[in-house]
């Protein structure tokens, strides 16, 4: 009974460190690119950036947040956060810049103002992508918040190291079993609510 | 935002010395250009030719580098952009219908930004659907993934209506569409254009389309205007060789449907009428002295007779007067189609015919001439 409620607890850790940084994540990226729709130096700058995250081994993210902010939960959320980036940036950025030319022209020659345009053109043909890229941010987040417990992050990541320090095999799959469900419980669920999200005039081509 | 329109008529546009450049290239070079209230002006030439850069500066989707663009004598550039082109109808050939709204919420989408409530675009969408001939009651509910190409063109043509601007920018907004629905909707188009009472301005690359169409035509090219007119004086008098070309002048008889009777008929000469209350006679008489071989009768009524020297000659002394022995002549209103009058001159088996300009007499119209000057 310990044991389970220590799993519980460590899931529930979990779940808060990577939901955190996944919702960091949505808040710093979607008006990041929103705002780089009006310049086009931010948008590289955001993009570059972003790229340049991506293509460093997580491990090393991870690593690399200590010594510029030390140990704990916050930088551990800040290192899944950056990682996580990518997918929402570029999902937001794809989806709202590939609109049919068409759209905008016509929008913007029946007299919606630049704003109206984003709202009413630019997000909903964003949608789509920008749920794609938040499904597969939580699923990568699930997965960074496991190595996250070497700077202090805690969870289940913690579980599964020190089961792995001490050959406790019944500790590693009490701390991987969890983390394998979560994911496997996210790609359904996203997937559940992708199909509800998806805008009729979409559905058919999926 | 209560929004009011920035005009409820168009007395002119007008564009003065307007030049937009992209580069080194001119788009639009030194054009002048005046759109009359009321008329439905073509824009027409190549790609490139600088006709829909035009259209758009006109409600600002592009601002010229230099010149100045004017509705009803104020400048564009004074207004706000957004409240100018609310007040503007704009179609084009992509139409850009929003795929994720419904027909009633894309028609109904600059109303609803306007603030009017819920049933009050509903009535006004239901109203734009009938003028469009689409049944409210079958398409309100459609996304626009479900609609034909032509469908999606009256709705985008009833979007662009639902403001009810005064007037209409159109930017070959029948160029997707397969040859038979496209002369269909030119058809609905050439209706409804009368009915709509507006201002358009409408670009084509199609010769067909605008002079079926076009009140007037102006040809642009290579980001100057070249000539502007109406279709019957771009075709017999095309300034240069590139119009010549473009209207194709010089095969005439392609333009049978635009052209008037009046356009070829044959000036006349008032001394070949004599009174119908003639008598032979005397009508005989004054032919002789005339040196006429043929003479004319025109009846109070509208209609008009035929008198050969020979058949006066014949009558004589019967007493009869010329209403009685001349021969019936068709009559054409002189802004009948040329084709229309031809095909009456063949069924009737006539090879003239007289023409009437309000009410009186203004010309003949030979059918051998006619053919003549068509080819």
């Amino acid at each position: 009974m310990v044991i389970s409620a220590e799993i519980l607890e460590a899931t529930l850790e979990h779940f808060f460190l990577a939901y955190t940084a996944l919702l960091a994540g949505i808040i710093v990226a979607v008006p990041l690119v929103l705002l780089s729709l009006y310049s086009e130096r931010l948008a590289s700058m955001v993009m570059k950036f972003s790229n340049l995250v991506q293509a460093v081994p997580s491990f090393a993210v991870v690593a690399v947040v200590v010594p510029l902010i030390g140990i704990g939960f916050t930088p551990a959320v800040i290192a899944i956060m950056l990682r996580v980036l990518l997918p929402i940036v570029k999902n937001t950025y794809i989806g709202l810049f590939n609109v049919d030319p068409a759209l905008i022209d016509s929008a913007k020659g029946i007299g919606l103002t630049e704003f109206q345009i984003i709202r009413n053109v630019r997000l909903p043909n964003a949608y789509p992508a920008i749920f794609a890229g938040i499904k597969f941010a939580a699923i990568l987040a699930n997965s960074i918040a496991v190595l996250t417990a070497l700077i202090g992050g805690g969870g289940l990541g913690s579980m599964i190291f020190e089961g792995l320090t001490n050959f406790n095999t019944a500790k590693i799959l009490a701390g991987t079993l969890p983390v394998i469900g979560i994911a496997l419980f996210l790609d359904f669920s996203f997937s559940v609510l992708e199909r509800r999200l998806t805008p009729e005039y979409l559905k058919n081509d999926i | 935002m209560k929004f009011k329109k920035l005009f409820n008529r168009i007395e002119s546009i007008r564009l003065e010395k307007v030049t937009k450049r992209y580069g080194d290239r001119f788009a639009v070079r030194d054009l002048d250009l005046e759109v009359r209230g009321g008329e439905l002006m073509i824009l027409i030439g190549r790609s490139g030719s600088g006709k829909t850069t035009t259209l758009r500066m006109i409600n600002r989707l592009i601002d010229p580098d230099s010149g100045r663009v004017s509705i009803n004598g104020a400048d564009v550039e004074d207004f706000d952009p957004v409240r100018l082109r609310r007040s503007i109808g704009y179609v084009i050939q992509n139409i850009g219908l929003l795929p994720h709204l419904k027909v009633s919420e894309n028609i109904g989408l600059i109303l609803k930004l306007e603030g009017w409530d819920e049933a009050k675009i509903r009535e006004r969408v239901t109203e734009l659907l009938n003028f469009v001939s689409l049944p409210p009651e079958s398409f309100m509910d459609r996304y626009p993934h479900q609609l034909s190409g032509g469908q999606q063109q009256r709705i985008g043509l009833a979007r662009a209506l639902a403001m009810d601007p005064p007037l209409l920018l159109m930017d070959e907004p029948f160029g997707a569409l397969d040859p038979l629905l496209r002369t269909q909707l030119q058809d609905e188009f050439c209706k409804i254009k009368k009915e709509l009472g507006k201002t358009i301005v409408f670009v084509t690359h199609d010769v067909n389309e605008a002079f079926k169409l076009g009140d007037r035509v102006a040809i642009m090219d290579n980001a100057s205007l070249v000539q502007l007119g109406t279709p019957e004086e771009l075709i017999f008098e095309p300034s240069s060789e590139l119009v010549s070309e473009i209207v194709d002048s010089k095969r005439k008889y392609r333009h049978m449907e635009v052209l008037k009777v009046r356009d070829m008929m044959q000036p006349l000469d008032p001394g070949y009428f004599l009174e119908g209350s003639l008598p032979a006679e005397i009508a005989l008489q004054k032919m002789v002295d005339g040196g006429l071989e043929v003479a004319l009768v025109f009846k109070e009524s509208g209609a008009a007779g035929r008198i050969s020297l020979n058949e006066v000659l014949k009558a004589g002394k019967t007493g009869k007067n010329l209403n009685e022995i001349s021969k019936p002549l068709l009559v054409f209103p002189a802004d009948a189609s040329l084709f229309e009058g031809l095909t009456q001159l063949k069924e009737e088996g006539e090879s003239m015919a007289l023409v009437l300009e309000e009410g009186m007499p203004a010309g003949l119209l030979f059918s051998d001439r006619v053919l003549q000057g068509l080819i």
